[in-house]
């Protein structure tokens, strides 16, 4: 490849990834040679870089489908619209680390900034990989990153433990996600998503066993990134280990990430697959995911309902989230695509400001218990009210972001040929049973009486977050066609 | 040179992986479990250079892939060895039933 080919490219495209790791590069150059009097600003360069991203970004809407290196980068809408919810996602949880008013949760404020952003860097190299290797890397940069993250609070035992617990099980997860990869390089002799594509829609003949147990084995690696069952053990115990924007990065980015690199790699590859003749090797096996996301909505929803740490009642949440969005999946209806896209959407903005609201009352009572909400109607009502929007939407309930989302999912369910009723009266009987642990939150907050006299202020900075996620959590709600038209 | 036939190759790879996720899951020094997991990206690596060489389309592309895994896990255990000291200033010890601190 000559110096014409690589500047033929058209490299502008990746314009949003370059300002994240320049923003990156920077930050941790000013972090290690700066003057002190820069550092407390190094916050909103991180927000003004992610800013600028999300802006490069929207100057690409609508642009046509290239390619960048042979397809190790490509960029098609399907990168575009999950590239945003990971820059809007990354943003809200900068803030969210500037609101902090307590400091010694973590000293070493620099690192901890470009980590997020080698974080978000490795999540959107998956939304843009078009090759196996590409994918690989960037969800390493983005695990590799997050393992540091939740261990960087090293004076807490807690930490130690989350994050050590939160690396093996990760490397594993990683080990079965190659091994896996390895048998579809075996299969089709290209690491290109568009050859291996090329090369299964074609008679699989004798290696359609090997193309299954591919199948299996990454499936059961990459449900470690989504946190839904074989690989959910991990979320609670990393959760509260770590640092509360941490566990909100987690919960949505690396879950959003593990989301895209699923569709990606599932429907790119196993869609054309044809097997035993007529059906895709993607349609013979949505009875195995489907098995997985009954057991991933039930177990997470039945088992948040004995939790009284809040961070690890968010977890088990989280995993019935997961279990939720693995639904579109199996029903493989034209508009998969676009409820999955929205329920991340929603689920960002919801389970954001869910962790901020923990994470102001967790800095004032240092505590993480249930208990932290007793009776905070009393001490602030407007910060029960949006934590009341929140775990409406996260419940369900009509007129918020996250109704529109599970409405969506279920119809689509029900409307797929073969119709997944198992699966979608499973969501039904699973968002009621959700409902008595959110809806106990709000029995604390309202009727209970607070233990200490005293009042909760949200400084200036903390409801900038707050004020963003609700707009985000009742806008969807109420327009949501306003996201839905931006997706076609 | 290649008298060894590829389902040779592949079945030591997935003995290989087996022992490495049994270790993974059993033994109870942390470090050990970290060699486990290498030994499972190991199979792996095993898996694409004889794919590389032997598969449908042989080429270059696997020996890259490893190449690109290699550098990976060595940074995975990089990372899980600094973890693992700051666990063991807590504990004085690198036992892994010793985690036990965070549960439901």
């Amino acid at each position: 490849m000559d110096i014409q080919t690589l500047l033929s490219f058209e490299w502008g495209m990746m314009a949003p990834e370059f300002t994240i790791l320049i923003v990156g590069i920077l930050l941790s150059l000013l972090d290690l040679f700066g003057k002190d009097t820069w550092k407390k600003s190094l916050p909103w360069l991180a927000v003004g870089g992610v800013g600028v991203a999300i802006i490069f970004l929207l100057f690409q809407y609508g642009h046509g489908d290239i390619s960048i290196l042979g397809n190790t980068y490509v960029f098609d809408s399907f990168a575009f619209y999950f590239k945003l919810i990971l820059l809007i996602a990354t943003l809200l949880i900068l803030l969210m680390v500037i609101s902090r008013t307590v400091q010694q949760e973590v000293r070493d404020r620099g690192e901890y900034l470009y980590l997020l952003l080698a974080a978000l860097l490795g999540g959107m190299m998956v939304a843009s990989g078009g090759d196996l290797i590409s994918l690989f890397v960037g969800l390493e940069l983005l695990s590799l990153s997050s393992y540091i993250m939740v261990g960087l609070r090293k004076r807490d035992v807690r930490s130690s433990e989350g994050a050590m617990k939160y690396l093996i099980n990760g490397s594993i997860a990683t080990a079965f996600t190659l091994f896996g990869m390895s048998y579809v390089f075996g299969l089709t002799g290209s690491t290109k998503l568009v050859d291996i594509a090329r090369e299964m829609s074609g008679s699989l003949g004798s290696g359609e066993p090997v193309a299954i147990i591919g199948f299996i084995i990454m499936f059961v690696g990459l449900a470690f990134k989504i946190s839904t069952v074989p690989f959910h053990m991990w979320t609670p115990d990393v959760y509260e280990g770590a640092v509360t924007p941490v566990s909100a990065f987690l919960s949505v980015v690396s879950k959003s990430a593990g989301f895209i690199i699923i569709v990606r790699i599932f429907w790119g590859i196993f869609g054309n697959a044809t097997f035993g003749g007529s059906d895709t090797l993607f349609a013979t096996m949505i009875d195995f995911i489907a098995v997985l996301a009954f057991l991933t909505m039930f177990i997470g929803n039945l088992v948040a309902l004995r939790q009284r740490n809040m961070k690890r009642l968010l977890a088990y949440s989280s995993i019935g989230h997961a279990g939720y969005i693995l639904i579109p999946l199996v029903s493989l209806t034209p508009v998969s695509l676009e409820n999955i896209w929205f329920y991340l959407l929603a689920y960002a903005f919801m389970t954001i400001g869910a962790f901020m609201v923990i994470y102001i009352l967790e800095q004032q009572k240092q505590s993480e218990d249930i208990s932290i909400f007793t009776g905070l109607y009393r001490e602030s009502p407007a910060l029960a009210i949006i934590m009341t929007i929140f775990l409406a939407s996260l419940a369900g309930i009509p007129g918020t972001a996250g109704f529109i989302g599970k409405f969506n999912i279920f119809v689509g369910a029900v409307a797929a040929d073969p119709a997944q009723y198992i699966l979608a009266g499973t969501m039904a009987v699973m968002t009621v049973v959700s409902y008595i642990y959110y809806f106990n939150i709000m029995v604390q907050m309202y009727i209970r009486k607070p233990q200490l006299e005293g009042t909760t202020k949200i400084a200036r900075l903390q409801s900038v977050p707050l004020i963003l996620c609700v707009a985000g959590t009742i806008g969807l709600g109420v327009f949501p066609f306003i996201a839905l038209n931006f997706f076609h | 040179m290649t008298t060894i036939p590829l389902q040779a190759y592949l079945i030591l790879a997935l003995i290989l992986f087996c022992i490495g996720l049994f270790g993974a899951l059993t033994k109870r020094n942390t470090i050990i479990v970290l060699i486990c997991i290498e030994l499972m990206l190991n199979a792996v690596n095993l898996n694409l250079v004889a794919f590389s060489q032997l598969g449908n389309n042989p080429g270059i592309t696997g020996q890259v892939f490893s190449l690109f895994t290699i550098t990976i896990a060595a940074a995975e255990v990089a990372v899980g060895m600094a973890i693992l000291i700051a666990w063991y200033r807590h504990k004085n010890g690198v036992n892994v039933d010793e985690m036990d601190g965070l549960k439901d």
